[in-house]
């Protein structure tokens, strides 16, 4: 048999659902099957997936019982070959396969979002944080500075459920709140400050905000947009008060314009 | 000449950053820090500092057919680059094709156009990051009806067609032969001493008709007295204890490494007294 076509087999016997025996596998000294021996990489493959799986969606399967995850993590592997060298990128669309598996319990999806963006900054690309010294030392040098920048792991995404509250529990082992819609949707930031992935809810003018530094508006711009949208606030007094955050939060990379 | 190593695990970053550890250098497992940034490659500079360092891959898939991954080797050179590590390692196995990843180290026929596809792609690799590939054999659970020779031929072969060099495996030696009925003793014999640049020794599941390589016990004695032949048999060679599931503290993987060190040392003597 040729190298190419003992390894598609190979690789197709370990996606396939059951183990077969192979005749290309030589018989074993010790009377073992080959079906059986298959079984071991088999097997491999799977619990090797799983438990990526486990160790990234932690809290989502502390909240829906480790049990009910393993069946889902199972069946989800069935479906989901993996195409990542890296086994932890493992996953990417693991909560909306829940999303759709748990019909009823849509906050699943959130908590498992949150599991998954958080693992994302974790390791996501390094960047110097502005620091509220070198901002001033810029300012005093008469520099003009028209553009900020986000450090690269900062991410925004919606939600609908109090999963903040429930992921918090998770994280402490604490007593899970029941799962309620919220009366508007809340936006969470999600980045890594140092070397922690941190998260915090953000107000309708901080989601705006942010969202028109991530589309590269300059500040002037960004002013603009949110004295348009925002009529009733001092947006230079509430830029202000944000800019405060942003530094001590680290979201701002020290690479400006 | 002597030098005793452990895997780096993250379990164990404090204890090598607090005290200056006893150990001549720490092996990473490279695809663990083959990230965009953050705690694994800050943790990884802070540590190479005090240690020198050697690299260990599980994804290179040296043996697939459809060639090397380009980006993962780019990846895999830029992290060369920022360690300067003493060799690269990965192991002689495939881990996919077209795409798919097994996340496994799946075993290779031993035949004439094996050996062609891994020189071929080792060749590539050895271009790429401009010095010799460590190649570890791996642990088998079975075999092939189309291999046309047995392992240490096929890995003498290999090192003849390409100069790399060879991470032997004490406790897979011992696990592939028990799961496929060779000797050990046959094995060592039959690969090239002057290729052999690192020893693993790592502890595996018996499950009484078949071994299962897991990494997650302490060396079990039958890998010590095959490790004691092998440095009659080598001489002194690099060694380190792997451990990746199960780890315990590092007092115990120390411990574990003395024992290395004092078979190591007797052998080392007896040779020199004869």
């Amino acid at each position: 048999m040729k190298l190419e076509e003992l390894q598609n087999q190979f690789q197709s016997q370990l996606l396939a659902q059951n183990c077969k025996d192979a005749d290309w596998i030589a018989a074993s000294s010790r009377g073992l099957s080959s079906e059986f021996r298959v079984s071991i990489y088999h097997n491999a493959y799977r619990v090797r997936l799983a438990e990526t799986l486990l160790d990234t969606f932690e809290h989502t399967a502390n909240y829906i019982t480790v049990e009910l995850f393993e069946t889902l993590a199972y069946a989800y592997i069935e479906k989901h070959p993996s195409t990542n060298t890296n086994i932890g990128m493992y996953g990417q669309h693991f909560p909306d396969y829940l999303k759709q598996e748990l019909p009823s319990c849509q906050e699943v999806f959130e908590i498992a979002m949150m599991d998954w963006l958080l693992r994302r900054a974790f390791d996501g690309p390094d960047s110097l944080a502005l620091t509220k010294h070198r901002l001033e030392s810029i300012v005093a040098s008469g520099a003009d500075i028209s553009l900020l920048k986000l450090v690269p792991t900062v991410c925004l995404y919606s939600q609908q459920w109090n999963s903040l509250d429930i992921w918090h529990a998770a994280n402490h082992d604490i007593t899970t709140p029941v799962a309620i819609t919220l009366p508007e949707p809340i936006t969470v930031m999600i980045w890594r400050k140092e070397t922690s992935p941190h998260f915090r809810s953000l107000s309708s003018i901080e989601t705006k905000a942010v969202e028109l530094l991530q589309s590269g508006q300059s500040i002037e711009s960004l002013c603009e947009i949110l004295n348009k949208q925002f009529p009733g606030l001092d947006i230079a007094t509430e830029f202000g008060k944000l800019l405060v955050r942003w530094l001590d939060d680290q979201i701002l990379s020290s690479n400006i314009d | 000449m002597f030098s005793f190593g452990l895997g780096l695990r993250t379990q164990h970053y404090h204890d090598f950053l607090n005290t200056q550890q006893p150990v001549d250098w720490l092996e990473i497992l490279s695809d663990n820090y083959m990230v965009d940034g953050g705690k694994p490659l800050m943790m990884l500079d802070k540590i190479r500092e005090l240690y020198p360092m050697v690299m260990h891959g599980v994804s290179l898939s040296i043996g697939s057919v459809n060639g090397i991954d380009n980006s993962y080797l780019k990846k895999l050179k830029a992290l060369e680059q920022r360690v300067q590590p003493m060799w690269v390692s990965d192991h002689l196995c495939w881990s996919g094709v077209h795409g798919r990843k097994m996340h496994d180290l799946l075993p290779l026929p031993y035949t004439q156009e094996a050996l062609k596809v891994l020189t071929r792609n080792i060749h590539q690799v050895q271009d790429a990051l401009q010095r010799p590939l460590v190649l570890e054999n791996v642990s088998s659970y079975l075999e092939f009806e189309s291999s046309e020779m047995y392992e240490w031929e096929f890995l003498s072969a290999l090192c003849r067609s390409t100069g790399c060099k060879l991470l032997l495996d004490i406790n897979n030696i011992y696990v592939s032969a028990f799961n496929h009925g060779f000797s050990a003793c046959d094995y060592m014999q039959g690969v090239p001493a002057e290729s052999i640049a690192q020893f693993h020794l790592a502890g595996h599941q018996n499950n009484g008709d078949h071994l299962i390589d897991t990494h997650d016990h302490p060396v079990c004695d039958g890998v010590w007295e095959l490790y004691r032949k092998a440095v009659k048999h080598f001489g002194f060679v690099p060694t380190m204890i792997e451990r990746d599931d199960n780890i315990p503290p590092l007092e115990d993987l120390l411990s574990e490494l003395n024992i290395a060190r004092s078979i190591a040392s007797e052998e080392i003597n007896q040779r020199t007294a004869s």
